[in-house]
């Protein structure tokens, strides 16, 4: 595609080239970042909010430029998606640090500068240029609507892509903690730190607890149950990473099916289902109480 | 006319006095940023007014240089012209170590034909590449720095199709795309070798910064205009094996008569036991810098 277009004599070109091979080859949960077809100086990405910040859960948006004399000189950086610490459409300064200012150096890459700018977001403005030092529970806010749409901007071609990275971080990204608890998606989040997913697993119990309320008959059970499913869950997590792991190699773009989250959804509930009743058989062979539920039920 | 010419001198006082109004706000606001915009905004100024390298000059122009400052800089310029001929210049932008190295080391290359050299250091240039990997660096980040510098390393051995006439090199060490590579590779080659042997450059590095030698290579190797210091130089020079000569052209003097222009010869530590043999042979250097306090060009033998 861009191959032809462009003089691959160009070094610039030619390493930009090869940093796009290498983020395909290599995708990341945290981010996902890809240029435009038309020009591969311009990129759109998206990160994800760094876990046990007021971003946690949030996807935001922004568009790189590198410049001809790219890796000597460094990208910019903009953000698009409202979020309280990085004014919209205003270049960051990634070496804001005022007492050793970093140099950009060669070795860095987009991915690099990604990450840095992921760590960046929960770090205090101290008044920088371009920042912003919202409340927490206003980030939290904009992380949760950052969710719901991308941003719109520029040409249809670019807007694309960007849907396209948001169907992408979407898939990826576990949702806010503590709201939103109806939309969990049902996809497994893969490459994760244990405490994540088990936080994300708790969400989607919590979902399936919420429906089980609904008959009013084992209301009761429920209640008790759930603080004894937690710990079962936590041991059972780890167990599931080496075949979620499998899909990293893959370097197309996982198309977000609604289908596949309903069946997933369900799949959980039947198996929390399971599990308390599991729980419950165990519970009532152990304790005398076992009569008072029988007569319930 | 008169009019004009009262605007004219307007315009001027009005700017005089905005200077200086701007002179003491800006205390105030200027942010280390922007005192760097300044300052790199001054170095690339200067510097532009001087290519990367320059052509080769008789060594007298170095001494008209000096005509009048230091008796004892004039006397040792005349101690150097007994020995060198000629001085290339290189531009003063931070880098002028480096590309003093590049040009001297192609400009051998293209002269001696020396093939043996150029598989040794192809060599050498394998193993700073497998350095750089062992160290976590990613492959795409320095391999263009690397394929540029072989290329420019074949092109100079004569008898392909990609051979240049020493022209063609002068022209390519000028060019911006070639050159600032070029010397980006020598700095990855320099910080892997510091990074590979921290246990040894720490102490040296300690004494300079007072940082870690991460740091260290972070701040004063990888970025483009850094200044080279002597820790650089060791490390190129083991790195690839090649001896550099250095000269230093600076104020001091000794009492017991006679000026001499202090060198120093940078000789690549060979990692393996020195054998009879191999401990005859001492490279003599063919690489030799002229050194004056915050810059390096290239001297030529006689």
């Amino acid at each position: 595609m861009a191959e032809d277009k462009y003089n691959l004599k160009n070094p610039a070109v030619k390493r930009i080239l090869q940093e796009v091979k290498e983020m395909q080859a290599n995708p990341s949960d945290d981010f996902m970042s890809l240029p435009l077809e038309e020009n591969i100086f311009e990129w759109q990405f998206a990160i994800r909010g760094p876990g046990d910040s007021e971003f946690e859960g949030g996807i935001y948006h922004g568009r790189i430029q590198l410049p001809a004399e790219y890796p000597f000189k460094p990208p910019s950086f903009m953000l698009l998606t409202p979020n309280g610490r990085f004014e919209t459409q205003t270049k960051i300064c990634l070496s804001i640090s005022n007492h050793h200012p970093e140099h950009w150096q060669p070795s860095w890459s987009v991915r690099t500068a990604l990450v840095a700018l992921i760590a960046f977001m929960p770090t205090n403005p101290n008044g920088a240029l371009g920042s912003l030092d919202y409340k927490k529970e206003e980030r939290r806010v904009l992380a949760i609507k950052s969710r719901e749409a991308p941003p719109k901007f520029g040409t249809p071609e670019r807007q694309k892509l960007i849907d396209e990275i948001h169907e992408y971080m979407l898939s990826k990204a576990p949702p806010v903690p503590q709201s939103g608890s109806t939309d969990v998606s049902g996809e497994k989040p893969t490459n994760e730190e244990a405490d994540v997913q088990v936080t994300s697993e708790t969400a989607e119990l919590a979902a399936a607890v919420e429906e089980l309320q609904n008959s009013p008959t084992i209301n009761r059970i429920v209640e008790e149950a759930v603080p004894e499913v937690q710990p079962e869950v936590a041991r059972v997590a780890p167990s599931s990473r080496p075949t979620t792991q499998t899909e990293q190699g893959r370097p197309e773009t996982r198309v977000h099916k609604p289908a596949d989250d309903r069946l997933f959804t369900w799949a959980a509930i039947g198996l929390t289902l399971a599990i308390v009743v599991l729980l419950l058989k165990k519970f009532m062979k152990a304790s005398a109480h076992g009569s008072v539920f029988m007569d319930e039920s | 006319m008169q009019n004009q010419e009262n605007l004219d001198a307007d315009g001027k006082a009005e700017s005089v006095i905005s200077i200086q109004t701007s002179e003491y706000d800006s205390w105030g606001n200027l942010g280390d940023d922007d005192i760097m915009l300044q300052k790199s905004a001054i170095f690339v100024q200067e510097a532009e007014k001087v290519p990367f390298v320059g052509d080769k000059e008789p060594l007298s122009s170095l001494e008209a240089e000096y005509k009048s400052g230091s008796p004892i800089l004039l006397e040792k310029i005349k101690v150097l012209s007994g020995q060198y001929a000629a001085i290339r210049r290189t531009r003063g932008d931070g880098n002028c170590f480096f590309r003093s190295f590049m040009f001297s080391y192609l400009e051998h290359i293209l002269e001696s034909q020396d093939k043996t050299e150029v598989d040794r250091i192809k060599t050498n240039v394998e193993n700073c590449r497998k350095t750089l990997r062992s160290l976590g660096y990613t492959e795409f980040t320095f391999e263009d720095f690397f394929a540029l510098f072989l290329e420019q390393l074949e092109s100079a051995l004569q008898g392909n199709e990609s051979s240049i006439s020493h022209e063609e090199l002068v022209i390519r060490s000028r060019d911006q795309s070639i050159s600032d590579y070029v010397v980006m590779f020598f700095r990855f080659v320099t910080s892997g070798e510091i990074q590979k042997r921290s246990e040894f450059f720490e102490p040296f590095i300690m004494g300079l910064t007072n940082g870690t030698v991460d740091q260290f290579c972070k701040t004063a190797v990888e970025p483009m205009g850094e200044e080279s210091d002597h820790v650089h130089i060791i490390a190129l020079s083991d790195a690839l094996g090649v001896p550099i000569r250095v000269l230093y052209l600076d104020r001091s003097s000794c009492d017991s008569g006679g000026l001499s222009v202090n060198h120093h010869d940078f000789v690549p530590a060979t990692t393996e036991v020195a054998s009879g043999s191999a401990a005859s042979e001492i490279k003599i250097p063919f690489i030799t810098l002229l050194y004056r306090p915050g810059h390096y060009d290239i001297l030529y033998p006689k």
